[in-house]
């Protein structure tokens, strides 16, 4: 997967797809070639807009230590390296049952395409305010669905009708996935790692 | 084989109470959408009493729950369960004196809610007129459901029956133990219990309200109507039958989740976190045969719309019963509770697991009863994405604006003083009030076409006579699938 490919999956998803499809790249090259640097792209934004600019959630701008700031960041990189490794491996776990190719390549493959407009979305996050990134990223968001659902059935090679009822199944799981991320976030805010508050 | 004509079913009464859940889901989600407008444009109550943000809410969540997803749940129950019995209904006069009843409850209680009355539970805020001549219909709805499982010619009790079985008991008993009040005068009550024991009261019947109701009778739905249009035979009905047991046994404690921080006992607190993580695993296991037993419908996908919205509504369920008991841990609550995240959480539920799976349902449905087609495809695919979009935007910004609300308001200045105000997080809250508010026009859009489509569908026809099969008792499960129930798999 090159960085062609990555443009592609922007502006003509069709051939990102096909590209995947008939050029199969290894597991490896796909994570440390570009899902990794894709993971690394949110965080890194989000710590540069955090120490420039404070969150603003329409009162005025909180400022976090560089430290804090650094150690979320941090914690950002490694749940969204577990959201994409693990959303391929449910992919792959899945494949069997709706008939689709089963390689754990492809599923990685296929996941790090879908997570291009996200990972290139996040650039909103050099502004970290609340409203402007929910904005701008819920329809990344829709963008994403929409590569998982046209580009699922071409890369691991299923029906249309079963790659729907796959890409539901796992919009499901990305579902549960964003909501744990949540979760995390209020668990180690409540611990101290994040902002001070009192809880 | 005999030339006995058994009893048609009684139809035309499903298809009265599918025509007002549609009524009331459209009235419902109106008020919502009115009183979503109001949290950014306060001016729109004008000034008028029964206009105000406190009155219409209570409107339009009595109209979405005892209204819509009431009516649904009859109706859908009234079908399937004549359907698994091989019988028609029991007491058909009683099923439309249930029907005509509930509609003037209906109509009288939110006119009543409009006016000020109000018990001031949450989900219980009839008055005490209202509650006995609940809990008056709500027996004669057990006197037919069950009454038809006594006549049954079939020996197995499908498992939607189940389900189905276990709202109307248990509904029941919250219903009554909840709401037993001193009347004070004909519009203002007094709950029998004092403090934090009418807190843990309140909150056993409003978390099993939704568990009973909001999730059981729901699945009751699904496990009928899925593998009716999937036409598979549900994946593992064995495992619905234990997912049936553990969610019985385990939903009935987690209602103090409600509570944590309050004046209850911690214990208390922590057995309903703990029974609410429990929980996870019954909601799951249905899931999990949800998505199965679809997973080899495929092919119909293309031609019919209604599968669509089940898949979507099996994602929404996932979501929903995973953030639930994640919500119920205290560290987390300590962020999420009195937010607009737990505003998106009921909706990922009741939008996007209750609302998608009716509307799947009535897709299914309606034809049936009129006997020809759906009207339009088109319109029911529109719907499909405008339920999906309005869902998305609702439940994000409603997320967004929930960690935002909590951060701000456990922020500390340096004197350890709550460093924003009340009005400063209001403000800061708004402008996803304006996404969410799009979020809700959009989904009752939908619902609007769905509507229309229906209407049009089952324009200038009568419900259709169907007559129950010349039924034989039937071992409780064939020895060669002891795993499948394949009357319930096969079409009607």
């Amino acid at each position: 997967m090159t960085m062609l490919h990555l443009g592609n999956a922007l502006k003509s998803p069709r051939r990102a797809f096909d590209a995947v499809a008939s050029h199969p790249p290894s597991g490896m090259r796909v994570f440390f070639g570009t899902g990794l640097w894709l993971a690394l792209c949110p965080p890194l934004f989000a710590f540069v807009g955090t120490t420039l600019f404070g969150w603003r959630l329409g009162v005025d701008p909180m400022f976090l230590p560089v430290e804090t700031a650094l150690a979320i960041s941090a914690a950002y990189f490694v749940l969204l390296i577990f959201g994409l490794l693990s959303s391929a491996f449910v992919a792959h776990w899945m494949a069997a049952t709706y008939g689709a190719d089963t390689s754990y390549a492809h599923s990685l493959a296929l996941m790090t395409l879908v997570a291009v407009p996200l990972a290139v979305g996040s650039i909103v996050h050099l502004y970290p305010n609340a409203f402007f990134n929910v904005i701008v990223l819920v329809p990344t968001l829709i963008w994403s669905m929409y590569l998982l659902y046209r580009g699922l059935p071409i890369v691991l090679k299923t029906d249309p009708g079963r790659g729907m009822l796959m890409a539901s199944a796992l919009i499901a799981y990305l579902l549960v996935s964003w909501v744990t991320l949540l979760g995390i976030t209020a668990v180690l805010w409540s611990l101290g790692l994040g902002p001070r508050i009192a809880t | 084989m005999s030339n006995v004509v058994h009893p048609a079913y009684e139809d035309r009464v499903v298809t009265a109470f599918v025509g007002v859940a549609v009524i009331w889901a459209i009235v419902g989600m109106a008020a919502g959408v009115y009183v979503a407008a109001e949290l950014v444009w306060p001016q729109l109550s004008f000034s008028q009493p029964w206009l105000s943000f406190g009155r219409l809410r209570t409107v339009h969540t009595n109209a979405v729950v005892f209204g819509f997803a009431v009516c649904a749940l009859i109706g859908t129950s009234f079908y399937s369960v004549q359907r698994t019995s091989h019988v028609r209904l029991f007491a058909p006069k009683l099923a439309w004196t249930l029907f005509y009843g509930w509609q003037v409850l209906m109509v009288l209680g939110a006119i009543s809610l409009l006016k000020g009355w109000t018990g001031g539970k949450e989900y219980a805020e009839l008055e005490w007129p209202f509650d006995i001549a609940i809990t008056v219909l709500w027996l004669a709805y057990g006197v037919v459901f069950f009454g038809t499982i006594a006549r049954r010619k079939m020996a197995p009790i499908y498992i939607s029956n189940w389900f189905y079985g276990a709202l109307i008991i248990v509904i029941a008993m919250l219903h009554v133990v909840n709401n037993l009040a001193v009347p004070a005068t004909l519009g203002k009550s007094y709950s029998l219990y004092a403090g934090a024991q009418d807190a843990v009261v309140q909150w056993w019947y409003g978390h099993n309200a939704v568990g009973f109701l909001l999730t059981g009778g729901f699945l009751g739905m699904l496990y009928y109507f899925l593998p009716k249009q999937a036409e598979q035979p549900i994946w593992s009905y064995r495992l619905s039958i234990v997912a049936f047991w553990a969610f019985v046994y385990s939903y009935i404690w987690a209602g103090p989740h409600h509570l944590h921080y309050n004046a209850i006992p911690e214990w208390v607190q922590s057995l309903g976190v703990v029974m609410s993580l429990v929980l996870l695993a019954p909601s799951w296991a249905t899931m999990i045969n949800g998505v199965m037993t679809v997973s080899n419908a495929w092919r119909k996908l293309r031609t019919d719309p209604a599968l669509k919205f089940i898949v979507l509504a099996l994602a929404f369920y996932g979501l929903a019963t995973f953030e639930g008991p994640m919500m119920s841990i205290r560290s987390v609550n300590v962020m999420s509770h009195f937010t607009e995240w737990t505003i998106g959480h009921v909706h990922s539920g009741a939008l996007g697991w209750n609302a998608l799976i009716t509307f799947g349902t009535f897709y299914f449905l309606v034809p049936r009863l009129a006997g020809r087609p759906l009207a339009s495809t088109a319109l029911a695919n529109a719907h499909f994405w405008l339920a999906l979009a309005g869902t998305m935007l609702y439940i994000v910004s409603m997320w967004a604006a929930g960690l935002s609300q909590s951060l701000l308001w456990l922020t500390l200045d340096e004197l350890g003083e709550v460093q924003y105000s009340f009005v400063d997080v209001v403000r800061s809250t708004q402008p996803y009030y304006l996404v969410r508010l799009l979020g809700g026009l959009l989904f009752l859009a939908g619902a609007v076409l769905m509507a229309v489509n229906l209407r049009r569908t089952f324009a200038g026809t009568v419900t259709v006579t169907v007559h129950p099969p010349d039924a034989v008792p039937a071992p409780a499960a064939p020895a060669s699938a002891p795993d499948r129930v394949p009357d319930a798999a096969s079409p009607a």
